[in-house]
């Protein structure tokens, strides 16, 4: 049983046990990518470093052999920068995005994607339920918004962007048609009570998302109808019904509601403060003007507020919108409206409030003409439709499924579960740090039910060797030498020869997305009859 | 030829002759590829139904190495040597203007009539020659843009004619002497082949009473071809730069012919020659030296030959003439001891590996000796690939038996019986020599069941490398034997531990088992009398680069820098200034003019971030740019990563990427800083030395030329060489003669007769062509 020390901590392991097994024992979140329990340690990967200290020397604890009497660093800043630097440099090489860029265009951060494969799979009241996870206004924001969703598509160079706006409204169009409008479960009531001052965009998106944390909601506003800005901002494109059944349908979650309300003598933000446990300030540009009656400071737009928390000086006085902003588009306020519920949500049970930040993304960035058809080829190939689909006819659901199926699907398919992912995020790695130039987006095998992307790969080897073991498959090896080694299956076969009955397994083992289902052949899907 | 029409009855061939085990692959690929010229796809799902080796492996390792190409050839292949000392004479410009001669387009390598391949190679070890082109097996030496298209044309001129046969010597007499005559590969790659072969013609023709004889490496390059005339009586002469038309005159001048009449005929001939050329004396009399010319002795002064003993006299593959030179004497002294003993006189010399790192031998020795095991291994590491060193190829071919003995003497010590030589592709002399060598010692009891008569039984292998630099470190060298990519792994297991087939395995480099002969015949103690105290012995080092006498050099350790570039090498060129020497190849660094007091040992030159490494030496002037000499280092690195670890594989790319944008002008605010900690950060993470030492050329250049880094960032190149950052022009001395324009091989240069010339700077591709050609010195480079 050799004994060793990591970071000063004494640890004993069975004869044969390497440094990451002593260091798990130890409890440590030693990171690794190449590594499978199982499989021989190739380190390669090399994020799994530690430091020998005596001998002054780097080595992938995945490998080494737990020595008697080593002393070992793992948690220090040295040994955290050269994994972070491995990571980094992996990223460099990582043809891949894990958010798809429409997410990181709509300020509301909505998971376009997925809204546009439930369309695609014409299961509209999925598609609605995911929208209004991030929307508290779609039918408003099919009519207003300026679309910079659609303006990052990657579609958009080839042959026109998926219409996601015109998607998103009919399915919120047809939601409000039904009659029966989409009310998000809420959870049970928390005996929180929070005042939203406004009912603008930012109010009823606010409203929205914290009655659905269960929280009692009184809406204020100033004027006799609902809607804010809503209401005169947008004459020409927002028909008055729509807006009010948008409303209708926030409301049904269960709102309290106070028209002709407006703060000020009859109604002070100290007594609101006194009488709710926390107070939204979402009254729009007017707010510039009557903060410092309020006793709030003001910034150069508006309210001046905590950055990405959106408090104010009071305690649990929180402002956000147009009312700190001064101005922005209607989907900034809806996403502020989002944001801030969850500050004022985290406030309410005494958390911490954590400053919105944008979510860790690798980035493919700029595609060339001689890269798009790579990408198109992922997608139906039906071309930008020319009428604008109407709600109230369901015929046209298989057109606008099939617009929906125009998605590519930028996002990562391992998103969420992708270890190189994880510690990046985990050792705050910066994928652009080395950034030159990248190797071109290539998807192998995509007739196939197995698809490769070597521009994901990191040649963890870990498919190579479950694939050797098998008895039935064809196998894999690195092909070439240096920066451009990749897996290959040998004598052109595909890759269900090379796996044979560990194609699950390998996708399993894979550490990032580089080995995967097909999406098609996973997707069973309603038989579409275009006209 | 499509892949249905190959008749596959030679992959049956193959296979029976070289065996069906996964160990057997590459030297089966080897085969196939020598068959076919290629390896075909139908050839490889043959070898797959008739072997025990899977798809997986055949594609893994016939992908990796460079050597395996997996379409169809040219009939004649180009090799334009990329190594550094032909890098910094201009190979990058040969390679282009091939290209353009061959009609090339990118990505291509063959050329539309399927006649000449043209290929990159890492270094062909004729550093002094630089550049240095190959066809085929014909090596042309510094060859430059103007001259590549007369090279294609002799090679095909030439090509197809039998050489003529070395005649007998015509008289039937007794020889009455010899000739020597080097024919190493750099010696042939000088012109050292016609100039035998004119010999061979002149003895044949006069009937002089001569004997040529093949000697290895005369490792004065700069003065080759050589040939030195020893006759039995009367004085010896040794004859540098000869040629051709040399030869006559040189063999009449040391030997008599054997009939009145030819006597006659030649001095009428000699008298009317000299009448017609107005010349006082034979011509090649104008370039004998005594060896005790000054210039040779400066060169060979400060030297002390032990690897390279009897260097140029004796012929390398003759067994008893190597004994005569003292040859088995250590081998038959090192079979008195015990194997603790022979392991003891190693340690006490000092001896440490000369493969780069250092590790005392003795002490690996010593380490596979204690390793219980039924069976151990010894393996010889002859991968030199360092691009800029050639000494183990030169000690291989002009030394195959110092090798072996020293190899026989460690294979006692740590009592292994199998053994092997892993010799790198590139070296197919150094291959031939060694074969016979084996088969010499075989025939004559030095190798098979007893070793010398003694009970010890020893046999020795030879194993090809198929293209791959980062097989020279040990484990991927192992993975290379026993048929698989060449990935280095993870050490330890070390090799002394678990080698070859899973046994104790002792790997030492040429060089080191070279100098184990003269440890055992002179003693330990002679060997620690040379050195210092931390590097005992002498060390062969292959000079070449911006130096007068460039060639193979053997010096204490201990000696200075500045000695050798001074002494030995007769400094820079008239004119120039000494900037750097290069040492350690890409492992190595750059160490400035201003510390070229530093003394060539271990820790010393570690001190000033450069190592000993195999043991380039390449002199650099105020004509080399260090950004260039560090991206060269790297972009040869980079190429050779195994692709294994990540700070390899990608980080030794990134840090290409930060010098080819200063290289270009292209660099950021910032990539000084990242490049070092990048270079900082590649060295700590990579898993094996090839990664490990890969940005040392990068630090040891950002330490001593950081303000030539600030001055790329701003595009600027101090020594004019980066050729993004500078321009070609021509100045009003132009008298319009349109030879410039003539020499421009891309039009750059509209013909403007009688009038000034002038470069379109955008087609321009700086090849220095114009430069070199203008009579007025008009071209300048800004």
């Amino acid at each position: 049983m050799p004994k060793l020390w990591i970071d000063d901590r004494p640890v004993e392991v069975p004869e044969g046990a390497t440094l990451l097994d002593a260091a798990r024992k130890l409890g440590l979140d030693v990171p690794t990518l190449c590594y499978l329990e199982g499989c021989h340690a190739s380190t390669s990967c090399q994020v799994c470093i530690v430091k020998l200290v005596d001998l002054n020397r780097y080595v992938p604890s995945c490998g080494m052999p737990a020595g008697e009497g080593l002393r070992v660093e793992s948690e220090t800043p040295e040994v955290h920068h050269l994994r972070r630097t491995a990571l980094e440099l992996l990223l460099s090489d990582h043809v891949g995005d894990c958010l798809a860029p429409c997410y990181f265009a709509c300020p509301a951060h909505m998971d376009v994607p997925r809204m546009l494969r439930e369309i695609g799979d014409q299961d509209l009241q999925a598609a609605m339920a995911t929208i209004k996870q991030d929307i508290a206004l779609p039918a408003v924001l099919g009519r207003v918004c300026p679309k910079p969703c659609e303006k990052s598509c990657r579609r958009k160079t080839a042959d026109g962007p998926v219409e996601v706006c015109e998607l998103k409204r009919y399915v919120a169009d047809r939601d409000l048609a039904s009659g029966d409008p989409y009310v998000p479960v809420c959870l049970p009531e928390t005996g929180h009570r929070v005042a939203v001052v406004g009912s603008g965009p930012t109010g009823l998106a606010a409203a929205f998302h914290l009655r659905q944390n269960g929280h009692a909601v009184a809406v204020f506003e100033s004027r006799a109808r609902l809607g804010g800005r809503l209401r005169y901002e947008f004459p020409d494109q927002l028909p008055e019904d729509i807006l009010e059944a948008e409303i209708a349908a926030v409301l049904g979650a269960g709102i309290d509601v106070h028209l002709e309300s407006p703060l000020g003598d009859a109604l002070s933000l100290d007594e609101l403060r006194n009488r709710y446990d926390a107070v939204l300030l979402a009254v729009g540009v007017a707010a510039q003007q009557d903060a410092a009656r309020w006793g709030l400071k003001t910034a150069r737009r508006g309210i001046a507020t905590d950055a990405g928390t959106f408090q104010t000086a009071q305690s649990g006085v929180f402002a956000a919108g147009n009312a700190v902003r001064g101005k922005a588009m209607v989907v900034r306020s809806v996403a502020d409206g989002k944001e801030a519920a969850a500050a004022i949500h985290s406030f309410l049970r005494s958390e911490p409030i954590v400053p919105v930040t944008r979510p860790f993304s690798s980035r493919i960035g700029k595609v060339g003409p001689d890269e798009m058809p790579e990408f198109l080829a992922l997608a139906d190939s039906a071309p930008p439709r020319v009428q604008p689909p109407d709600a109230s006819d369901p015929l046209h659901l298989p057109i606008v499924s099939q617009q929906a199926d125009r998605c590519l699907g930028c996002g990562c398919v391992a998103h969420g579960n992708c270890r190189l992912e994880r510690y990046a995020i985990q050792y705050g790695a910066q994928p652009q740090r080395f950034e030159d130039g990248r190797r071109a987006f290539v998807q192998v095998n995509r007739e196939g039910s197995v698809i490769y992307e070597p521009g994901k790969c990191i040649n963890c080897e870990l498919c190579i060797q479950i694939a050797e073991r098998a008895q039935d498959a064809l196998g894999l090896s690195f092909v070439g030498r240096g920066f451009d080694v990749r897996i290959g299956v040998p004598f052109h076969g595909t890759f269900e020869e090379a796996l044979g009955s560990v194609a699950a397994q390998c996708i399993a083992a894979c550490p990032t997305g580089a080995l995967f289902h097909s999406p098609l052949h996973q997707r069973k899907r309603a038989p579409t009859d275009t006209p | 030829m499509s892949t249905t029409e190959i008749e596959l009855s030679f992959v049956e061939e193959a296979v029976r002759q070289v065996g069906r085990g996964p160990e057997s692959l590459i030297p089966l690929l080897q085969k196939l590829q020598e068959h076919y010229h290629y390896l075909p796809p139908a050839a490889l799902q043959r070898l797959c139904q008739l072997t025990d080796i899977s798809p997986a492996s055949i594609q893994g390792v016939s992908t990796f190495y460079s050597q395996f190409r997996h379409k169809p050839a040219g009939r004649h292949s180009v090799c334009v040597c990329v190594g550094t000392a032909c890098h910094v004479k201009g190979a990058p410009m040969v390679m282009d203007a091939l290209h353009s001669e061959l009609n090339l387009e990118d990505g291509e390598d063959t050329d539309a009539e399927g006649r000449f391949t043209l290929e990159p190679v890492a270094c062909l070890g004729c550093c002094t020659l630089a550049p240095v082109v190959q066809v085929d097996e014909t090596t042309y030496a510094h060859i430059s843009p103007k001259t590549v298209r007369g090279m294609l044309r002799d090679f095909l001129s030439q090509n197809g004619q039998a050489r003529p046969a070395a005649a007998p010597s015509g008289s039937g007499l007794p020889p009455q002497g010899e000739i020597r005559i080097g024919l190493d590969s750099c010696c042939v790659a000088q012109g050292t082949r016609k100039v035998h072969d004119a010999v061979a013609r002149a003895l044949a023709e006069s009937g002089a009473p001569a004997e040529i004889k093949h000697v290895g490496c005369v490792a004065m390059c700069y003065q080759t071809p050589m040939v030195e005339i020893v006759p039995l009586e009367g004085p010896a002469g040794l004859y540098v730069q000869v040629q051709p038309d040399d030869a006559l005159s040189l063999v009449l001048k040391h030997f008599r012919p054997p009939t009145l009449l030819r006597r006659l005929k030649y001095a009428t001939q000699s008298w009317l020659d000299r009448l017609l050329m107005d010349q006082d004396e034979p011509p090649a009399l104008r370039r004998a030296i005594d060896p005790r010319d000054n210039r040779i002795c400066e060169f060979m002064g400060p030297q002390k030959h032990i690897a390279l003993e009897a260097c140029g006299q004796i012929n390398p593959t003759d067994l008893d003439e190597y004994q005569r030179h003292g040859g088995l004497e250590g081998l038959r002294a090192a079979l008195q001891m015990t194997l603790e003993e022979i392991v003891a006189q190693v340690q006490q010399s000092g001896l440490r590996g000369r493969g780069g790192a250092g590790f005392p031998t003795g002490i690996k020795w010593q380490r596979v000796l204690e390793t219980e095991a039924d069976e151990k291994f010894i393996i010889c590491n002859a991968d030199e690939g360092d691009p800029g060193a050639f000494m183990d190829r030169m000690l291989l071919e002009s030394f195959p038996y110092r090798v072996l003995e020293g190899m026989i003497i460690a294979a006692r010590a740590i009592g292994a019986h199998q053994g092997y030589l892993y010799i790198r592709a590139e070296y197919p002399v150094a291959v031939k020599r060694i074969r016979q060598a084996l088969e010499a010692c075989r025939e004559q009891g030095l190798l098979g069941p007893r070793v010398l008569g003694s009970d010890y039984s020893l046999d020795l292998h030879i194993m090809e490398g198929a293209g791959a630099f980062v097989c020279g470190e040990e484990t991927a060298l192992l993975a290379s034997m026993h048929g698989r990519r060449g990935m280095p792994n993870l050490r330890p297991p070390y090799p002394s531990e678990r080698g070859l087939r899973g046994q104790p395995t002792l790997i030492n480099n040429v060089e080191t088992y070279a100098m184990a002969p003269w440890i055992f015949r002179y003693g330990a103690a002679a060997f620690t009398e040379l050195g210092t105290p931390g590097s005992r012995g002498t060390k062969v080092f292959s000079l070449a680069g911006k130096v007068v006498r460039g060639g193979l050099i053997e010096v204490p350790m201990g000696i200075t820098l500045r000695q050798v570039v001074d002494e030995v090498g007769g400094g820079v060129a008239p004119g120039r200034s000494l900037k750097a020497v290069q040492v350690g190849g890409p492992s190595g660094g750059c160490v400035p003019a201003r510390l070229a007091d530093t003394p060539i040992d271990y820790e010393a030159l570690a001190q000033v971030g450069a190592i000993m490494g195999s043991g380039g030496l390449v002199v650099l002037d105020d004509t080399d740019c260090m950004i260039d000499i560090a991206r060269y280092f790297l972009r040869f690195t980079q190429d050779q990563s195994c692709g294994k670890c990540t700070f390899c594989r990608i980080g030794t790319r990134r840090i290409l990427e930060i010098l080819d944008r200063l290289c270009e002008g292209r660099g950021r605010s910032g990539d000084l800083d990242r490049l070092e900690q990048l270079s900082q950060d590649v060295c700590a993470g990579s898993l094996c030395g090839l990664g490990a030492t890969a940005p040392i050329p990068v630090l040891s250049t950002l330490r001593y030329f950081r303000d030539e880094y600030e001055a790329h960032l701003q595009g600027r190149c101090p020594a004019g060489r980066c050729q993004a950052l500078v321009a070609y022009k021509i100045n009003d001395r132009c008298n319009g003669c349109t030879l410039c324009a003539q020499q421009c091989p891309v039009d750059a240069i509209p013909r403007t007769p009688y009038r000034r010339h002038t470069i379109d700077l955008d087609k321009c591709t700086r090849c220095d062509g114009c430069r070199q050609i203008c009579p007025e010195s008009a071209v300048y480079v800004e």
